[in-house]
């Protein structure tokens, strides 16, 4: 099949810089969070790793990739962000870069391209974006994190430049500098100590969330459309959301596979048994199809395809009920000790179930993708 | 500004498994992955912490097969300036000796070298007997097995660390230096780094180019050759003591027995 003219030919696979982004950030993350550092400091006070964040954000350039060159970021794109976040997935590394690197950096983005139409960027979103590239700041798309593609948006009152209303469980947003909230059809920047965040307990305790309560709290006014550009941030995340899940997926199998090769029950290794590589040979192309899904809405949002909503929406209600289904069956084919706090299976297992029901949950894609390829009740 | 020469190598991975090849007992490089030797890492660290102090230039020179130039991109996308890779098939079995040898003539072809870093000893051949051999045909001082580096001038300054303890050593440049794992934590490659390494220069070289006969090197005229090799014997079952109420001192006696106490 040739690809159509006005659209550059889908690539599924790595290329040579994404492989080597992938392995510079799996060797830092192999170093700053494995299992046992992870698994010790989810009962913090603190369980977000700002230090694993800063090395990330100022020594590897892995924070602000699709942020331009000009603004201080690498000017790459959102398929080199997939690929950091599927390697975060890998070790659900307690970092912020749902929030920040993904959500708001993609919002704000979304607004300077909106700026270049109207002639001119907004110079508070370039400076905002400046900040987050240099690893100076860190920001919070202040919207749900159950926030879906097409779905309700927060209702935050702005009168002048201030703002007033509550949004519940915004990730990230417990250790943010910078808020970016949705007010009306204009977006914000609120300084974070200025309003009201409060962590909630959240089933995921690799990835905070927090209440965050605006009363009356001045805002910076960014020029734009603020309602396109938190729909777009929000299919942005979606659709990195996918990469996440695969790389969730992968640590499952791959450590699960491991565990069933050295755990010897009846004289001989348990993953000997026909029935478990049967689950196992299952989990495995679930994982090639999902990762499949997700390279074509990493590609998709890279290039801005013209069925980007499609792609992004196939990706996440797939990969979402893969690492579901990876982190379950990791579970249980670890017997006993799959059930002890002391193995960080149940991190992923929470981790998936808390992924599958941010930025829509497989349900609400699928009815979103229905019309879209012409299926109507 | 030292002109400063890393020499990297290209390793089988520790954490697969490693074999010789069944044929001629050398390196099976395909049996496992391949990556740059983790003390090489430091090295390239130290080289640019020199250079970020001090400036200067840092080139990677690296003897192998093609696809050592994974491990020379790693190298480049920490940071360094450009490389030189020797490859060609005649040096495949070469000893320590003939590596030296070739790698020295390279070193040649790096004009106004004051420093040459290697690691103390590569994962693989664990010969450690490189960075000395080449020191000894450069004409350079070696210091070897390095914690701490620090140049002041044309003056080089070493601690080594052994098992007897700490040696310090001072020399004047060029010279050859060896690092040990003590001596930094390597830098990981940032995407900009990554990026800048798809444009510096790698020059390739064969044996001919740096003027040495093809039949110097490599397993035929290799001064040292693997005769014959077979996997470590699986551990024999331990002694099993049982206790009739003397088990204790049928223990101390074991231990006596083996020297331990």
């Amino acid at each position: 099949m040739s690809p159509a003219p006005d659209r550059p030919e889908q690539d599924l696979l790595y290329s040579d810089v994404e492989e080597e982004l992938r392995a510079s950030v799996r060797a830092l993350l192999a170093a700053r969070a494995d299992s046992a550092r992870v698994l010790g400091r989810v009962e913090d006070e603190q369980p977000l790793d700002l230090d694993l964040w800063r090395a990330l954000a100022v020594d590897l350039g892995a924070t602000s990739l699709p942020i331009p060159e000009a603004l201080g970021g690498q000017g790459a794109g959102l398929r080199e962000t997939a690929v950091v976040a599927e390697e975060l997935g890998r070790s659900v590394a307690p970092v912020p870069f749902l929030g920040s690197a993904v959500l708001a950096t993609g919002a704000l983005l979304h607004l300077l391209g909106q700026g270049a139409e109207r002639g001119g960027p907004d110079a508070q979103a370039e400076a905002a974006l400046t900040r987050l590239a240099e690893g100076a700041a860190t920001a919070a798309l202040v919207i749900p994190l159950s926030t879906y593609p097409g779905g309700p948006l927060p209702a935050v009152s702005a009168d002048g430049d201030a703002l007033t209303g509550t949004v519940r469980s915004v990730a990230d947003a417990a250790v943010a500098d910078l808020l970016v909230v949705l007010a009306g059809d204009v977006l914000f920047l609120v300084e974070a100590a200025a309003a009201r965040v409060t962590p909630v307990v959240s089933l995921d305790l690799t990835r905070p969330v927090a209440d965050v309560v605006l009363d009356a709290t001045p805002g910076v006014r960014l020029s734009g459309s603020g309602e396109a550009a938190v729909r777009a941030a929000v299919l942005v995340g979606a659709g990195i959301l996918a990469s996440e899940q695969v790389g969730i997926a992968e640590w499952c199998l791959s450590t699960t596979v491991a565990y069933l090769k050295e755990r010897y029950q009846f004289g001989r290794p348990v993953g000997s048994f026909q029935s478990l590589k049967h689950r196992l040979a299952d989990l495995w192309q679930e994982l090639v199809l999902a990762r499949a899904a997700a390279r074509a809405a990493a590609d998709a949002l890279a290039t801005g395809a013209e069925d980007l909503e499609i792609t992004v929406l196939v990706a996440q209600s797939l990969c979402a009920a893969v690492a579901l289904h990876a982190a379950e069956e990791a579970v249980q084919l670890h017997g006993g000790i799959g059930m002890t706090w002391e193995h960080p299976v149940h991190l992923y297992l929470k981790r998936a179930k808390a992924d599958e029901i941010a930025l829509g949950t497989p349900g609400r894609h699928r009815a979103a993708l229905a019309p879209l390829v012409g299926l109507t009740a | 500004m030292p002109n400063i020469v890393v020499l990297v190598k290209q390793v089988p991975d520790t954490y697969s498994e490693r074999r010789l090849s069944d044929s001629d007992h050398t390196l099976d490089r395909d049996s496992a992955d391949a990556v740059l030797d983790e003390i090489n890492e430091r090295a390239v660290e130290e080289a640019l912490l020199i250079k970020e102090a001090q400036g200067g230039e840092v080139t990677v020179l690296s003897v192998g097969p093609d696809r050592a130039t994974e491990a020379i991109r790693k190298a480049l996308s920490m940071g360094a300036d450009k490389a030189v890779h020797v490859s060609d098939p005649a040096l495949h079995g070469s000893c320590v000796i003939q590596t030296s040898k070739v790698i020295a003539a390279a070193v040649g072809k790096v004009d106004g070298v004051d420093l040459v870093i290697a690691g103390n000893e590569a994962t693989d051949g664990r010969s450690g007997a490189v960075p000395a051999i080449l020191a000894e045909l450069l004409g350079y001082p070696q210091l070897t097995h390095a914690r701490k580096v620090v140049i002041e001038g044309t003056t080089i300054k070493v601690t080594r660390e052994t098992d007897e303890g700490l040696t310090h050593l001072e020399a004047s440049l060029p010279a050859v230096v060896s690092v040990g794992e003590k001596i930094n934590e390597p830098r990981y490659p940032s995407f900009k780094g990554i990026m800048a390494a798809k444009k510096k220069p790698v020059e390739t070289l064969t044996v001919a180019d740096l003027g040495i006969d093809a039949g110097e090197v490599g397993l035929a005229s290799a001064t040292s050759t693997v005769v014959e090799a077979a996997p470590k014997p699986p551990r024999a079952a331990g002694q099993k003591v049982e206790d009739e109420g003397d088990g204790g001192a049928k223990i101390a006696e074991y231990l006596v027995g083996q020297k331990l106490i």
